[in-house]
């Protein structure tokens, strides 16, 4: 069952959307009423031409009118579909809008906690997974209570027995909704369940070729793949069984009630009814009701159709309802409270500063220091210690729960980790994310001192090479060199390292060395979270973090 | 068509695929035009039936005797009625199920095709986006018969026949009717198709392209926040997004413009037919009933139009999922090598390896990954080769298993050239451990017996306390049929890394190319598996691939080392000779 929450972000996503969504719903009206007039001008014409025995020339302005009425209601469903369509975009666009603005000011940490493939995965599909619900299906619920109803009344007007017939069915027309909702909830979520499980098995096998193909088992994989999938369509074809018997009893009825109208009008046009408003009819009455019969309930059969959309919406507003409804770290909403004033010789302060995660507890705290500049300050200590949190304390990505953090109100600092950002764009386009106006010159000094020129020469295009996706083509010590890159073009006086050399190749670990070497020669200020003995050796000042509690250590 | 040929080509081994299941294709196809004959023949008849009383209820009351069967037709209707609901449902029961064999059909060939793609395609695309677009793409081909041919063909159908009957009563109407929707059905499929073609073919792209940059963004967020680059990179997604939405907002106007069209046709031709029937009534060829049965006939129409403008707009998404799918046959480089299987007799051992001078680049990449290796080794000899992630060793190893061919040199195995070697002789001389730790979403017991699909429970015992997993094993409740979880996430690292060299014991191979063996086994537990390890690897040749090969566990009976930088073979690194050493060449 849908939870509250999805329901709730659909609604108040719907309501910045009303005016057109209402429009969208005045336009289905419309052209449904035309409809219902090509029906009333078709007995008309029939009943002219038969019972008044009119010539066709003389029902020719009936025709002309019919001929007007066509182009009218193409005109009105295409605007209703535009319409409905031009809020879908709209609905998406800002959630997206929203989403993303959501995760940013969560910031790093609090996003380390979710895989980044199914962030974007949610912040792309899931939203997408809205469109149909917007699309058709909320205009379509409405036009399927409201096409009905005219269709009921004209039907009265013409005559009530007939109606009653119609009326008979409708007390049935909630009970086949939730028939056909729940067969269609049932059918998506069960199907949902068992596709993800078989495609988690093509996948799982997919995943395993290299080893498959070590022992020579993929024909064998290949049958098991061609086995589940067959076992899926067995076990499917049960639920299905089921699952269409519910649109069977909606098409039942709409059969039926055709089959019944035909067979009372005619026998009542034949004078055989002597029974209630029976004598009354004429062949236009008698035709305009058989014509709106399946009117009645054509609403309800696209509204059936489209009741998946409304399932998938749902699943997915859930989970971005419950990816809104994380609170963001203090720093990240305003600007810090307190600044130092800009040139005092501390970049950043820290007062009884702790942090803690949710469900982990304090994870670094209290502590207090202070980081000058020109320091090169070397953070050790165990993994889980603390390290990084201290860092991303330092960046203002954390706000401390409890304690101080200040920082110089002119503070620039710099970033770099085990994952360099790259972006799928030119290697000058990932240079300038740092300095959008730096010269290709400074480009090029930035290289150099991040001892990429050797690689420079290698590619075909020079600055204008594009980086493939997560940095096809280059390695990963070039692509860490590529942060050290921008990190010397961007001047910040505050640089932090989250261990930036693990994993580097002997070679590119020299190279950076070299390269922190240049930047204290630079006078910047140096944050380093490592365990290596050779960065550990570039120190001004060193601290040791032990379960959260950091102690200076006398440096010699 | 934009060019009709080379969609069909792109199509063409899918048709082949479901032209495999013809006969359930047809008679699904029959069923769906039932219901729509059932639908028109309700209609039309109920049309005729309250004409033609309505006109015997007025010479009734005129006073004139006049006599109508309301039987047959009061039949009629009941029966339409029934064998609408009842064919629909058939319908899509018996199309759902052709869909599902369709889907199992074209899962097994793509695995074949993936089956066949060499290690480096298969790391590229070992990531869960690519593996879900996969999934993704199949599904969009199994729906082409319910959404793409089999409606088209019986709309066409049920307009020939409409169209026949009614020139049977009045010929003109019958040219007219089939004119015109001959005309509206060319529009809905074919000119549908050529409107929303480019938009539809590369919407899946740029779907990839913003999810791309969305994931970038969240990856970088860091460094992208402290450089102040988030509102420029904001720019950049809002770019791809509106992108996007251009195509999905011109998409939705031509599907609704197909929609109203369709409506607008149909109208037309229910007008026209009545036109045409009232004349021919009036001129006294036809009664006034079947004036009335015509057009109320071409009325129903619309059920067959009704999904078409969607479905056709829409077509370049399927061709778009063709077309990558069909991306994915393999360049013909290991083919050779699966014919050669029916080649001259097996070698008779792979004891011997050689390198010449071996070379491996891969396409895009900027350096070489494997330049200039060149290395021998003897029987029973055990080589480890040393390097950083990136070094190029399992490139090395992906060589050695055959899963990749160089760009350069030659390998012999046991005195023949590697891609000479018969598939099966060569899978079970050969054993290779990978550094990524693969397992089945399976039991235990299926994991282990792919290496040795015949292997008994107690064979699989043995090899579990080989690896010191016998007695955890004993715990468990379902003992060998334990599942592992997906890629063994209900196990932890370290036993599913014994598992899989459980696995590699069930083979008798000449060669062995360990990558990384004790990857995730903490330090006393590796030094407990080196002894059995040692006792297996005995008259073997072996090829460990490690990080540091003085690292925190020996490497059993390890007789060299070679050190790898950057694909290329160290020369100023030192070689250690271990016990029994072995000059090198």
């Amino acid at each position: 069952m849908p939870a509250p929450a999805a329901n709730h972000l659909l609604t108040e996503l719907a309501a910045t959307q009303r005016q057109r969504l209402n429009l969208a719903v005045a336009c289905g009206l419309l052209a449904g009423s035309l409809t219902f007039l090509q029906a009333a001008l078709f007995a008309w014409i029939v009943s002219a031409l038969l019972v008044n025995h009119q010539t066709l020339a003389h029902s020719a302005p009936l025709f002309a009118l019919w001929l007007l009425a066509l182009p009218l209601r193409g005109l009105f469903s295409y605007a209703q579909e535009t319409l409905a369509q031009k809020a879908s975009l709209a609905v998406r666009q800002q959630l997206r809008r929203r989403l993303l603005d959501h995760l940013v000011r969560l910031g790093p940490v609090r996003l380390a906690g979710y895989h980044s493939a199914s962030l974007s995965y949610q912040v792309v599909e899931q939203v997408e997974a809205l469109d149909g619900y917007f699309a058709r299906f909320r205009v379509q619920l409405v036009l399927a209570v409201l096409l009905p109803l005219t269709v009921l009344g004209i039907t009265l007007y013409l005559d009530w027995l007939a109606a009653l017939f119609l009326l008979l069915a409708a007390p049935l027309i909630p009970l086949f909704m939730a028939l056909v909702g729940m067969g269609a909830e049932r059918l998506n979520s069960e199907q949902f369940a068992a596709v993800s499980r078989l495609s988690g098995h093509f996948i799982d096998r997919v995943r395993s070729l290299t080893t498959l193909q070590l022992f020579g088992q993929t024909q064998r994989a290949t049958h098991s793949v061609h086995a589940a999938a067959d076992g899926y369509r067995q076990r499917s074809l049960r639920t299905l069984r089921l699952a269409f018997l519910s649109s069977a009893v909606l098409e039942f009825f709409a059969s039926a009630a055709i089959a019944v109208v035909a067979i009372y009008v005619g026998f009542g046009l034949l004078g055989y009814i002597s029974y209630g408003p029976a004598d009354k009819l004429t062949l236009f009455s008698g035709l305009l009701i058989l014509l709106l019969a399946p009117e009645f309930f054509q609403p309800l059969r696209s509204l059936a159709q489209h009741y998946h959309d409304r399932a998938a919406a749902l699943g997915a507003a859930e989970r971005l309802a419950e990816l809104l409804s994380r609170t963001p770290p203090a720093t990240r909403l305003k600007t810090p409270p307190s600044a130092l004033a800009p040139g005092a010789f501390e970049l950043l302060l820290l007062k009884d500063a702790c942090v803690a995660h949710p469900g982990r507890g304090v994870v670094l705290g209290p502590v207090s220091l202070r980081i000058g500049r020109g320091d090169t300050v070397v953070v050790t200590g165990a993994s889980g210690s603390g390290k990084s949190t201290l860092l991303q304390l330092a960046a203002g990505f954390v706000a401390p729960d409890d304690g101080v953090r200040q920082s110089s109100a002119d503070l620039r600092f710099a970033w770099m980790d085990q994952r360099p950002l790259l972006i799928h764009a030119t290697l000058a386009d990932n240079l300038r994310l740092a300095v959008p106006e730096a010269s290709d010159a400074a480009l090029y000094r930035a290289l150099e001192s991040a001892q990429l020129s050797e690689l420079l020469a290698q590619l075909p295009s020079g600055l204008e090479t594009p980086i493939g996706e997560r940095g096809t083509g280059l390695s990963g010590g070039q692509a860490q060199r590529l942060a050290l890159a921008r990190i010397f073009l961007s001047a910040a006086p505050l640089v932090l390292l989250d261990e930036p050399t693990a994993s580097l190749d002997e070679h590119s670990e020299q190279a950076v060395m070299a390269a922190f070497v240049a930047l204290q020669r630079a006078g910047r200020t140096l944050v380093i979270a490592t365990h290596h003995p050779a960065l550990i050796a570039l120190a001004t000042r060193r601290w040791h973090l032990d379960h959260g509690r950091l102690e200076e250590l006398a440096h010699g | 068509m934009a060019k009709p040929e080379r969609l069909l080509t792109t199509l063409r081994p899918w048709l082949s695929v479901l032209a495999s299941r013809q006969r359930r294709l047809w008679l699904g196809a029959l069923l769906m035009a039932l219901t729509l004959f059932s639908a028109l023949g309700l209609l039309a008849v109920s049309g005729w039936f309250i004409t033609a009383t309505g006109l015997t209820g007025l010479l009734f009351t005129a006073g004139i005797a006049a006599t109508l069967d309301v039987y047959v037709p009061g039949g009629a209707i009941r029966l339409f009625a029934i064998t609408r609901t009842a064919s629909r449902y058939l319908e899509r029961l018996y199309n759902h199920d052709t869909v599902l064999r369709l889907l199992a059909d074209l899962r097994t060939r793509l695995f074949g095709v993936l089956a066949q793609l060499d290690s480096r395609a298969l790391a590229s695309r070992r990531a869960s986006d690519w593996l879900n677009r996969l999934t993704a793409d199949i599904d969009t081909l199994d729906s082409l018969y319910l959404r793409l041919m089999a409606p088209p063909a019986v709309a066409l159908l049920a307009g020939a026949v409409l169209s026949g009957v009614t020139a049977l009563f009045v010929p003109l109407a019958g040219g007219f009717l089939a004119a015109v929707l001959l005309l509206g059905w060319l529009w809905l499929t074919l000119g549908q198709a050529r409107l929303g073609m480019a938009a539809s073919r590369r919407h899946v792209d740029e779907l990839e392209a913003l999810r791309g940059s969305v994931m970038e963004t969240l990856q970088g967020l860091a460094e992208l926040d402290a450089y102040g680059a988030l509102p420029h990179q904001q720019r950049s997604l809002d770019q791809l997004e509106a992108r996007l939405h251009h195509s999905q907002r011109s998409l939705g106007r031509w599907v609704a413009l197909g929609n109203a069209l369709q409506a607008w046709l149909l109208g037309i031709a229910t007008l026209g037919t009545l036109w045409l029937a009232a004349a021919a009534f009036q001129a006294g060829s036809i009664s006034g009933a079947v004036m009335v049965m015509l057009p109320m006939a071409v009325m129903a129409m619309s059920e067959a139009f009704a999904t078409l403008p969607a479905a056709f707009t829409w077509l370049g998404a399927t061709r778009g999922a063709a077309e990558r799918l069909n991306g994915l046959a393999p360049p013909r480089t290991r083919q050779p090598a699966a014919q050669a299987t029916s080649a001259e007799t097996p070698p008779d051992n792979a004891r011997t390896l050689c390198l010449d001078n071996v070379g491996v680049r891969y396409p895009g990449a900027f350096q070489p990954a494997l330049d200039g290796l060149s290395l021998s080794l003897a029987a029973g000899e055990r080589l480890a080769v040393e390097g950083a992630s990136g070094s190029g060793k399992s490139t090395l190893a992906a060589l050695l298993g055959r899963q990749l061919s160089p760009s350069l040199g030659a390998i012999t195995l046991g005195g023949v050239a590697l891609e000479a070697w018969p598939e099966a002789a060569l899978r079970s001389r050969v054993a290779v451990l990978t550094q990524q730790t693969e397992l089945l979403d399976d039991s235990l017991a299926a994991n282990l017996r792919l290496a040795d699909a015949d292997a008994d429970d107690s064979t699989l015992w043995r090899v579990l306390k080989q690896v010191l997993l016998a007695d955890w094993a004993l715990t468990l409740p379902q003992g060998l049929h334990t599942r592992v979880g997906e890629g063994g996430r209900q196990i932890s690292g370290g036993q599913a890394r014994r598992v899989a060299l459980a696995r590699l014991y069930l083979c008798q191979p000449d060669l062995v190319v360990l990558d990384e063996p004790f990857a995730g086994v903490d330090a006393s537990t590796a030094q407990a598996l080196a002894s059995a390890l040692h006792l297996w690897l005995s008259d073997r040749t072996v090829v460990y691939l490690v990080h540091k090969a003085d690292g925190d566990t020996a490497l059993p009976g390890m007789t060299r080392t070679l050190t790898l930088t950057a694909g290329r073979p160290d020369q100023t690194a030192t070689i250690r000779h271990g016990t029994g050493a072995t000059t090198q060449r």
